[in-house]
């Protein structure tokens, strides 16, 4: 437990809106977008941390977030500077959508001129560029995809990316069979005063998603699926840093 | 060159001398339909007609060319054209050559009055409002002769989706049946079916149809699924509700119901329409106002679409409608070669093509795009963010998307249309909410999922000019019409100009 002279040390920097680069924020509150315009996807996801009164710029998150819905935010103090969308931006950064509804919020640009749309770097090539065979030897190797808060669904421009690399590997390795473990965060936080825990199904759900994907990406290999509660964070290098996505996973094992 | 039109009656006799366009430039000019295309315009089953390897037909923007690979074809004893069933009909009764291998509310309009609604297209399966309505009178074909529109039978509940036993998660009641088909003895969702309405798709440029761009279906969240035939991964734009997923899939269905076919289409019958559909071509070759489309740099027409490989994808390659890039730098020269008219109609659809891919707007509520993928409600971007394929507009991943074409409110209130009340039983849908009045729920008559009720998968865009109205349930009764829908859905903020660039740019598609 953490005295709260600890706590108080922490918020200190950000209420003062110079948090260090770096530093770790996470909160629930509702989505704001704001109609900036340079051109495709350029709009700006901000969202107001209520314990703090800050705004940041959440706009970098590879799943964005729903208007009409609530949104769990995590996320790193960048050092990128506020210009973009008129808050101080998060990244690397997560936005959940959560199921409680929200007002919908729509600010004009009011200036701001949001971001041009730049592929994001996990983004992959189409099928008819051919993946070149990565090189043996091939042992026992585990590749790891992630989810949004409480949720199993594959999440575009990141997991499609992750898989599309661990098909192409299996596919030269050719592993005897895949053991797919889905894992749930299932102990409940305390983030913005509310108790936040996924669901233990969900834990299934995802082994249960990626069965299916790579039993049609490599139809005919064996795969089991597991479920591992209570997950814990990881430092895998595809979360970014944010231990919250670290927990929400199902790691994929080839094994031989 | 581009000089107007010769006459269709005087092309169509040129074309089938085998002379090449060029021949026919510089004849008189004619802009309407003509009743010189009478009496070969539609064609019949089992006729026993060649198939040209090139074939023109005007309609009110120009002409449309279809083009079939290594034709002439014999279509005598061809299952595509031929009778094969039971009502006298064959496929080509509904993908007719002049209406860009679709049928148009117009034509079935034609055929009703030349025939006194005899011909098997208004065959009562499908052919009328519900085969249960008196079939001699005009009224029980309405929505056939008023929007284009056949009726599709699904049955209900769904059992299965791409091989796997599924449970639907939403409960279906009938509002409205005004038709009779949704209700009464054996009809209905109570009694294990649903009658729905649409328009018959295009069979043309399929290759691009069966394309299959990225392994991932990121819509649904999962890896391809796999053809059950092949075992290839498929491309997931076949149908408004997708419950084909390849090609065979598709003409089972079509004969066992469109065509009352009893037994099954043998290997080779398969074989042939397949090949037929493989080998046909179908896009506007000229314009009424802008003359021939592929000249001056331009390549419209389908011998580009015949000539390229299916499956680009636009934002990454060569930009969807730059078939008419060239025509937004016309050199002084060549424009003096063309009438006013002429120049300024180039000028708009050249301009028409970058307002499709550029002006952008708020995207918001359409499931498939702001739910449950990660681009988040509202999202920012242009009519090319859903149609997204070079040369062809559809979506380059499987185009289950809700545009409200058929889902209240978006929709419009017609009250010929039967009306479903859909209720979630587990999580709500994701912008409507648990309760959904629908006219047709879509790709959740094939999925079973209450997320996906209103998805209708993209079209091609192609061959738009000959095949009014659009949209699914024939909703929009004209080119303009399908820019209003959008204007009233999205709330775009298009100029005039704009509203006018992108339908020439559609009627020359
Ligand atoms: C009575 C009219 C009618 C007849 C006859 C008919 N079709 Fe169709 N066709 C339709 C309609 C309506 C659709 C759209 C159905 C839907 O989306 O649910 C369609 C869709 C299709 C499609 C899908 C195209 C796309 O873009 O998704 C193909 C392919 C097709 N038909 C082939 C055939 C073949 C082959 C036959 C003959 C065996 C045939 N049709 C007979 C009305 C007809
Ligand atoms: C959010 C995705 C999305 C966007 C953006 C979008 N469309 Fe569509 N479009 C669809 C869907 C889905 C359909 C099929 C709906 C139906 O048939 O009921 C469709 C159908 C069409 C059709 C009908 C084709 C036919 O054969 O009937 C046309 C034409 C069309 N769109 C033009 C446009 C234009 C012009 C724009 C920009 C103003 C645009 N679309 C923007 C998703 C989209």
């Amino acid at each position: 437990m953490k005295s709260a002279a600890t706590l108080l040390a922490l918020l200190a920097p950000l209420s003062a809106h110079a948090a260090e680069t770096g530093a770790l924020v996470r909160f629930v509150s509702c989505p704001v977008y704001r109609d900036a315009d340079s051109g495709k996807k350029s709009g700006c996801w901000l969202a107001d941390d209520p314990a703090t009164g800050l705004r940041w710029d959440v706009s970098h998150s590879p799943y964005k977030p729903d208007v009409g819905m609530g949104v769990l935010v995590e996320g790193r103090v960048s050092a990128e500077a506020p210009t973009a969308c008129g808050a101080p931006v998060l990244e690397p950064v997560r936005t959940s959508r959560l199921d409680t509804p929200c007002v919908r919020h729509v600010l004009p640009a009011e200036g701001y001129p949001g971001r041009k749309f730049k592929l994001p770097p996990r983004n992959i090539q189409p099928l008819s560029v051919a993946r070149p065979v990565p090189p043996g030897p091939y042992s026992e190797r585990t590749f790891v995809t992630y989810f949004e808060f409480d949720r199993d669904f594959l999440v575009y421009q990141y997991d499609d990316f992750i898989i599309d690399n661990a098909v192409t590997w299996l596919r030269a390795a050719k592993p005897k069979k895949l053991i797919i473990t889905g894992y749930a965060a299932t102990q409940p936080e305390t983030v913005t005063g509310r108790k936040l825990a996924e669901r233990p199904q969900v834990a299934q759900q995802r082994a249960d998603a990626m069965a299916e994907t790579l039993s049609r990406l490599l139809p005919g290999l064996p795969i089991e699926t597991r479920a591992k509660l209570a997950a814990q964070p990881t430092d895998h290098p595809d979360a970014d840093g944010i231990p919250g996505q670290s927990q929400r996973r199902a790691e994929i094992r080839a094994v031989f | 060159m581009p000089r107007g039109r010769p006459s269709s009656a005087l092309r169509r006799r040129l074309l089938l001398l085998g002379l090449p366009a060029a021949v026919l430039a510089g004849a008189a000019t004619q802009s309407v339909r003509v009743g010189a295309d009478a009496p070969d315009r539609w064609w019949s089953p089992g006729e026993g007609r060649v198939f040209p390897a090139t074939l023109d037909y005007t309609n009110d923007h120009g002409t449309i060319r279809t083009l079939v690979v290594d034709g002439p074809i014999e279509t005598k004893g061809h299952p595509f054209f031929e009778p094969i069933g039971t009502n006298g009909r064959a496929c080509v009764t509904c993908h007719q050559p002049a209406d860009g291998m679709s049928l148009s509310a117009r034509t079935a309009r034609e055929r009703w009055d030349a025939t006194g609604g005899k011909d098997p297209l208004f065959a009562a399966i499908d052919g009328s409002n519900c085969p249960t309505l008196p079939q001699g009178e005009r009224a029980s074909h309405s929505l056939l002769l008023e929007r284009g529109l056949l009726r599709i039978e699904r049955p209900w509940p769904v059992r299965s989706f791409n091989g796997k036993p599924v449970k639907p998660d939403f409960r279906i009641e009938v509002v409205r049946d005004p038709n009779g088909c949704n209700s009464g003895p054996g009809r209905g969702p109570e009694a294990g079916n649903i009658s729905v309405y649409r328009r018959p798709r295009p069979v043309a440029n399929l290759k691009y149809l069966l394309a299959v761009g990225f392994p991932f279906d990121p819509k649904q969240g999962y890896a391809l699924p796999l053809d059950p035939d092949d075992g290839k991964p498929q491309s997931g734009n076949l149908m408004a509700d997708n419950r084909a997923g390849n090609l065979r899939l598709q003409m089972e269905d079509a004969a066992a119901s469109h065509l009352q076919l009893m037994g099954k289409l043998t290997p080779q019958q398969i074989d042939r329409i397949r090949d037929f559909e493989l080998r046909i071509y179908a896009a506007q070759q000229e314009s009424v106002q802008g003359g021939a489309l592929d000249t001056l740099g331009a390549e419209g027409g389908p011998v580009k679409l015949r000539d390229s490989q299916p499956g680009a994808l636009g934002s990454i390659g060569t930009p969807v409608w730059s078939e008419f890039a060239a025509w937004d730098r016309i050199s002084p020269a060549d424009a003096a070669r063309l009438t006013p008219e002429q120049l300024a109609f180039r000028q708009s659809v050249a301009r028409g093509a970058r307002v499709f891919r550029d002006r952008t707007f708020l995207i918001f509520d359409s499931a498939g795009i702001n739910s449950r993928m990660g681009f988040g409600n509202p999202v920012r971007n242009s009519c090319v963010f859903c149609h997204n394929m070079t040369q062809m507009g559809n979506d380059v991943a499987p185009g289950q998307v809700d545009l409200g074409t058929t889902t209240l409110p978006f929709a419009d209130p017609w009250d010929d249309l039967p009306l479903f009340r859909v209720t979630c039983l587990g999580e709500p849908h994701p912008h409507y909410g648990r309760v959904i009045l629908t006219y047709d729920p879509g790709f959740a008559l094939t999925s079973g999922k209450c997320a996906d009720v209103g998805k209708i998968t993209l079209q091609s865009m192609r061959g738009l000019a000959a095949r009014a109205p659009y949209f699914s349930n024939g909703l929009a009764k004209d080119l303009r019409a399908v820019v209003d829908y959008y204007e009233r859905r999205y709330n775009i903020g298009y100029t005039e100009q704009e509203k006018q660039d992108l339908v020439n740019l559609m009627s020359v598609l």
